[in-house]
């Protein structure tokens, strides 16, 4: 039998055996404990190969599930003495309890699901500024501690924001003109480090902004063009190594500039 | 004292103005009159919109009142106001919030054990959509944190009071229904094993 079935479908281990019982087309009263064990824990390990992070909850309830499968081989007759035999309870109750319990919930979601649903076609108006008929404003301020740090949580996030974007834009124009500065940078790490060869890496200093990224590799380029570095990669994709060439050392830093002007 | 079509006629034009559900103790406190009266009232308003089929409704919220659009508009309000972006809660959200709305108040373990699974992102999730809000702590070993569902909870949900929240044994019916024959066997299967026992 395949189950085929988009894997996040399963929202816990009790939504998965609803399922596979419901599927097998047993009753969740007289559940087939060996077969669907079998069905579950193959399911958990096809979870497992599609890499899905099968959580521990899923394991407790497989070995549950295995512990009962074990209890239905013993006789369930215990003697209650006087030569009366009790039938013990079945081993299964339990866990048949539990999977009412949240199909009943899962059913009630399904209901909340649907009101919610219906009850989203009726929109309202938020509150609007009232402060155009009010004198004072915090007459109406009514917000007990909880909201008041959230709404204040809300403005730091919101203002973080603003300012990340901000931050970005301004170094954005800054970079913009540091083309040529940039090698020299390249010639004073070289200078530093003698004629050694180097990961490409290296040469960036932030190496999260794709723009210092790029114009790290522009640089790289153009400092290739007129003879003053060379640089080998093995394999497409692979790692750069770069070095330096005589001509980087005997150039002085205004020259770079006028290279760097004139292109 | 005012009259009361003097009273209804502020409260609509109150509720207009606040947009946000109107509380009727504020109401009555405005008018000195008993929240009851005003209760009848706002009732009545409610009532008079709807018989009239006014594209505004008047909508209950755990005894505060507030305007909204009428439900059959909302094609037209959808192609008014595009793109239309449609709430939606996982099914994750949905189950964690059955069990709490109908267990409130309860501890995360209580609905730990219901799902079979952890649900602390997804009480946290609906702590902040205000869905569910923690009321206190439990009297039990450890004081766990217990958990109940808002008025906001109501309102997007369509419940008046938490009373409206449809009985279990109603949709108990329905599963059962499905599993009426099953039980039957349950019970030939009892008989069975105890018959050779007796003999």
């Amino acid at each position: 039998m395949s189950y085929r079935v988009k894997l996040n479908v399963f929202e816990g281990p009790f939504d998965l055996l609803v399922y596979l019982i419901e599927h097998a087309r047993m009753s969740i009263y007289d559940i087939k404990v060996s077969e669907i064990t079998g069905q579950y824990i193959d399911y958990v390990n096809k979870m497992r190969e599609a890499d899905v992070n099968v959580s521990a909850e899923f394991m407790v309830l497989a070995a549950s599930l295995i512990e009962i499968k074990s209890k239905m081989l013993l006789p369930r007759v215990a003697a209650a003495g006087d030569g009366v035999t009790e039938l013990t309870e079945d081993p299964r109750t339990e866990l048949v309890q539990k999977l009412l319990e949240y199909k009943r919930y899962k059913s009630i979601s399904e209901m909340l699901g649907e009101r919610y649903e219906e009850s989203g076609m009726s929109l309202a108006k938020t509150q609007e500024d009232i402060s155009a008929y009010t004198g004072e404003a915090d007459v109406y301020l009514s917000l007990d501690a909880d909201k008041f740090k959230n709404a204040f949580e809300a403005f730091l996030i919101r203002k973080k924001k603003i300012e990340e974007i901000r931050e970005h834009h301004k170094r954005s124009e800054k970079q913009r003109m540091t083309a040529e500065l940039r090698m020299e940078d390249i010639r004073l790490f070289f200078a530093d480090r003698g004629k050694e060869q180097v990961d490409f890496r290296q040469l960036i200093p932030k190496k999260d902004d794709k723009y210092d990224v790029a114009l790290t590799f522009s640089s790289v380029l153009e400092m290739m063009k007129s003879n003053k570095l060379t640089a080998e990669q093995k394999k497409l994709f692979g790692d750069i190594l770069v070095k330096p060439m005589d001509n980087l050392f005997e150039t002085n830093a205004a020259d770079d500039r006028d290279d760097g002007g004139s292109n | 004292m005012t009259g009361s079509k003097t009273i209804k006629s502020a409260i609509e034009s109150m509720m207009f103005i606040w947009g946000d559900p109107l509380d009727i103790k504020e109401v009555a406190d405005i008018f000195n009159v008993d929240k009851k009266e005003i209760y009848a009232l706002c009732k009545e308003l409610q009532a008079e919109y709807e018989q009239e089929g006014r594209g505004i409704v008047i909508r209950e919220v755990n005894k505060s009142f507030q305007f909204v659009t009428r439900k059959e508009n909302i094609g037209y309000i959808e192609r008014l106001c595009t793109p239309v972006k449609h709430k939606k809660l996982s099914q994750s959200a949905l189950e964690v919030l059955a069990i709490i709305a109908y267990k409130q108040p309860v501890t995360k373990g209580e609905i730990e054990a219901v799902r079979g699974i952890k649900c602390d992102r997804v009480i946290e999730g609906l702590m902040k959509k205000e869905l569910v809000a923690q009321l206190g702590r439990s009297d039990a070993v450890g004081r766990p944190m217990l958990y109940g569902t808002t008025d906001r909870f109501l309102m997007e949900f369509g419940f008046e009071t938490l009373k409206d929240l449809p009985e279990i044994q109603d949709i108990e019916d329905v599963l059962d229904e499905n599993e009426g024959e099953q039980e039957d066997i349950l019970y030939t299967e009892q008989i069975a094993i105890q018959i050779p026992e007796k003999e």
